[in-house]
Formats: C-alpha cells, sequence, structure tokens
C-alpha cells in the first residue's frame, strides 16, 4: 500500500523552507511533489521601485550566502546599459570575493552534508574552518554577509594588501586538505552514506538544464567562468572537476575538488593583482533604453540578471533573476525515485539548495 | 559562429544573428516557439529561462527566451498581442516553472498546460505580482501598488 509523506517546510530533516510531498512503498519513494514559496519576497516587484543605488543593496539580499554574486551579476548588467566597464584591478578583487564566497558555500554545505551522514565531528570542524573564511572576507569588506562590494563600474573597496591575505588561503587549504577532503573522498562512512544514492543521469541532467556543481557531477563539463569568462575570469588558470556517476558521492567529491581549484584561483588573483584604480564613472550613471543581461557561476551554479530600463529613469524597469536552485530542484524529483526514505535529506541536500533565491 | 549558423540554418530564420551587450539575438518572427524548443534540443542548447516584459498600454508582453549554446547567451524574444503563447514544457521540461511562474506573475497561459497551483503563492489569484493592470486586483495588491506609488 503507498502512503504519502509531507517533509517540510519545517522539518529537522531540511535546512531550508520547502516542501517534499513523497509517494512511498513502504521505505522506498515512488515519486516526490516539490512545493516552494514559503520565502517569497516580492523582490522583482521591489527592485521595480528602487533606484540604481538602492537596487544593488536589494538584490544583494535575495541569497544571505551569495550576496556577492548577485550583486556581481546585477552590476555587470547594469554596467552595459550605462556602458561602463569596471577597471582591471575591480575586476581582480571580484574574482577574490566570488571565490571566497565560493569557498564560504562549500565549507559550509559539506558541514551541513557531513551532519546528515551522521557525521558531527566533521560539522564542527568544517564550520570551524567556515569562520576563516568569513575572517577573510571580513578582511576585504568589513562584513561577514552582505559585503557592499559592488557597485555600478568597480567595486567599492580596494584590498590594500593583497599579498597579506595569501597566508591565510594557504591555511585554509592546508587544513581542507589534511582533513575536509581526505574524509570526504576516502572514508568509508562517506562512501556508504552517498554512493550510488541519488543518482541523476547525464540525460536527465540535461533534460532539466541543471547547471553548477551539480550538471558537473552527472558528467556535464560546464562552467561558466571558462565558458562565458567574466570579471577576469579569462586570466586564470583552474580546471574543472567533472565526476561521471551523478550520485550524492559525485556531487560531494566535486565540491571538495572545487575547494582546492578556488584556492588555486585565489591565489592567482591576489598575486598578480593589477594596480590602478577600484571603479569608474563617478556616482552619476546614465542608462541607456534596453535590455542587458549578465551570466556568472555562482557556487550552486548559473545565476542569471536580465535587467531592463528606461531612458532618464533612475529605476529599472525589469530586475528579473534565474537562480541555480530554482532549475536543480524540480530534477529531486528524479533523485528520490526508488531511493530509501532516510536517504531522502541527504539527496535533497546534496544539491546544496537555496530557497533564498528561488522564492525571491 | 559556425555553431550559431547551422541553429540558424535549422530554424529556417534568414536574417542574422545580432549580437548585443554579450546575448546573441535572433528575431524568430512569426515562428512558433515549440519549433525553435525542438531545433534547440536537436542542437544540444541548454535552456536557461524566459523573461517576460509587459509592454506599454495594450500592446501586449513580450516574453524572452535564453539558451546557452556552448558558452553564447542566445535570446530569441516572442511578442503576444493576447493572453497566451505555446507551452515548451512537453518538449523541454525545464521550462516547467518559469513558465507556471510567468503565469502567476503576468496571468498569461501557456497553452498546452495547466499551471495550477501557482509556483510561489499557492490559493493566490495570478496576475497580481508584476502585472501592470491586474486581472482581477487583489486589496493586497492594490495597496501594495499605493505604497510604492
Amino acid at each position: 500500500m503507498s502512503y504519502r509523506i509531507p517533509m517540510g517546510p519545517y522539518h529537522p530533516g531540511l535546512e531550508e523552507p520547502y516542501k517534499l510531498d513523497m509517494i512511498c512503498e513502504g521505505e522506498t519513494v515512488q515519486d516526490a511533489e516539490l512545493n516552494i514559496g514559503f520565502n517569497f519576497r516580492g523582490i522583482e516587484h521591489l527592485a521595480e521601485t528602487r533606484n540604481y543605488y538602492q537596487v544593488i543593496a536589494l538584490m544583494e539580499r535575495v541569497c544571505g550566502i551569495c550576496s556577492f554574486i548577485h550583486t556581481l551579476t546585477l552590476c555587470q548588467a547594469m554596467e552595459k546599459l550605462a556602458g561602463l566597464e569596471a577597471p582591471p584591478r575591480a575586476k581582480y578583487i571580484r574574482v577574490v570575493m566570488a571565490e571566497l564566497e565560493r569557498l564560504h558555500s562549500h565549507v559550509l554545505w559539506a558541514g551541513i552534508a557531513a551532519k546528515l551522514m551522521g557525521f558531527k565531528t566533521m560539522f564542527m570542524t568544517c564550520f570551524a574552518l567556515r569562520e576563516k573564511v568569513m575572517d577573510v572576507l571580513q578582511a576585504i569588506s568589513g562584513n561577514r554577509v552582505n559585503y557592499s562590494m559592488n557597485r555600478v563600474g568597480g567595486v567599492n573597496r580596494d584590498v590594500e594588501d593583497p599579498l597579506a591575505l595569501i597566508p591565510l588561503i594557504d591555511e585554509l587549504e592546508r587544513e581542507m586538505t589534511r582533513t575536509v577532503i581526505p574524509i570526504f573522498t576516502t572514508s568509508s562512512t562517506a562512501a556508504s552514506r552517498c554512493a550510488g544514492i541519488g543518482v541523476l543521469t547525464p540525460e536527465k541532467a540535461v533534460s532539466c538544464a541543471v547547471v553548477g556543481p551539480m550538471a558537473r557531477a552527472s558528467g556535464i563539463n560546464q562552467d561558466l567562468r571558462r565558458d562565458a569568462p567574466y570579471a577576469a575570469y579569462e586570466e586564470m588558470k583552474f580546471e574543472v572537476p567533472v565526476e561521471p556517476s551523478g550520485d550524492v558521492k559525485a556531487r560531494l567529491l566535486v565540491r571538495a575538488l572545487e575547494i582546492l581549484q578556488s584556492c588555486n584561483i585565489l591565489r592567482q588573483a591576489l598575486t598578480n593583482m593589477p594596480p590602478g584604480e577600484v571603479s569608474v564613472g563617478g556616482d552619476k550613471f546614465a542608462f541607456v533604453t534596453g535590455t542587458a543581461t549578465s551570466r556568472v557561476e555562482a557556487p550552486r551554479g548559473e545565476v542569471m540578471y536580465s535587467v531592463s530600463w528606461k531612458e532618464g529613469s533612475r529605476n529599472p524597469a525589469r530586475v528579473h533573476v534565474r537562480t541555480p536552485t530554482y532549475v536543480n530542484m524540480p530534477a529531486v524529483r528524479w533523485m528520490v525515485r526508488g531511493a530509501r526514505l532516510a536517504d531522502t535529506p541527504l539527496i535533497q541536500a546534496s544539491i546544496d539548495p537555496c530557497y533564498s533565491c528561488t522564492d525571491r | 559562429m559556425k555553431h550559431l549558423e547551422t541553429l540558424r540554418k535549422e530554424l529556417g530564420i534568414t536574417e542574422p544573428w545580432a549580437e548585443s551587450r554579450g546575448t546573441w539575438w535572433l528575431n524568430p518572427g512569426t515562428m512558433s516557439v515549440r519549433h525553435v524548443a525542438k531545433v534547440m534540443n536537436e542542437m544540444h542548447a541548454r535552456f536557461i529561462t524566459i523573461t517576460a516584459y509587459q509592454l506599454p498600454g495594450t500592446e501586449g508582453f513580450r516574453l524572452e527566451y535564453h539558451w546557452d549554446l556552448y558558452g553564447r547567451l542566445l535570446g530569441l524574444p516572442f511578442t503576444i498581442a493576447g493572453n497566451a503563447i505555446d507551452s515548451i514544457f512537453d518538449i523541454c521540461e525545464a521550462a516547467d516553472w518559469i513558465e507556471r511562474e510567468i503565469h502567476e506573475e503576468y496571468s498569461l497561459d501557456f497553452t498546452g498546460r495547466v499551471c495550477a497551483p501557482l509556483l510561489l503563492r499557492k490559493g493566490d489569484e495570478s496576475g497580481v505580482n508584476l502585472r501592470e493592470v491586474a486581472v482581477n486586483p487583489a486589496p493586497a495588491a492594490q495597496a501594495q501598488k499605493e505604497v510604492a506609488q
């Protein structure tokens, strides 16, 4: 006899407010239905009522973890409409902030995944490491979250001594290599909880058009930092980790390897940061009528903004935000089919969902 | 460029691609959005999203369909005078949530599919969030509009 189990919107197994209605046969999930909207704030509508300074502060609040990425994507689109290009140093600072945010996000996710696997000690270790990343973000921006770094035409703050941050990055990488990555990649507990569960086949990943680490863990070799470079990514040398198996373990591995790649990019950006201004264009901007789009590779995958403006207006006519979880989450339905009920919290967590972004 | 040209020929469009602010635009004219979606699948383009804009007065709506083709961002705009456009959900399952969301925000119908229940505001009415003149202006939407003004 089949029965329906609702999980969420507030449930100890979920880190975010959404609802998974699962139809089970015994302990096996037959199908699932997703419900979102518990965090809906009408941000796209609000954006139409904000001027070109206020809209940046507003969009920084779309996501607590990827706040920098959202303002970066928005500012890049607005720069296209204002005919501006950020100076080289600002582009490097944007890379540094974006990669620190990726580290922050991936380490936080690793902690949550460890907790769901039953690795409570690992959870504490990951969150202690995350604090170190937050310290670097705070040293640069003055803030732990919502960094207020981006502006139209560049960034608000300079990194005064980039080379002084390298020892912090080295220490982070050492800790990751010494503790987090070996446990996630070689421990038998992690393998038994993650290998072969929550599989998203490459065909289904293509059909659902999933993005970010989730796509790369299903064998899809895509990364905007390499395929459509923005900021200073064209000047960075890095590899894009890809795993073919599509299970939770593959998603774990891809993120673990991306942590090392982020450290590599950070070292390059901090070492080669060119001198010069960090912003152009002054304080007043004239936007042309039309639409501009911008895409950025956030920790969870591609973020895209479409911004529309009417000449002479201080407010955008339309701001549309397409976030990575918005496209990744529908695939959970296929990932939990046939899974054990007890594995579903880890399966849905393996996509690193963010509902602040998704609901907007 | 080779992929773009192949795609344009497959679509049967004579007008060339126009690059603007990093997006490659192609005018589909009167072509069906379902035909475009089928060709995009055949060309292994990745669906990204649909962005809806309400045009001034009674001009209708502009829906911009975006795909990624080997790192290039493609944009195909469709203008609709009424309140409906064909759904591509059965061809491109990644379009599911965004079609439902546009139905919710602008009260546009995607022919050939059911958009109920609302994706973000279950139990509410469609068209009260981003549509300039709400289909059935709810008291809350009216109050929100007054605050915004």
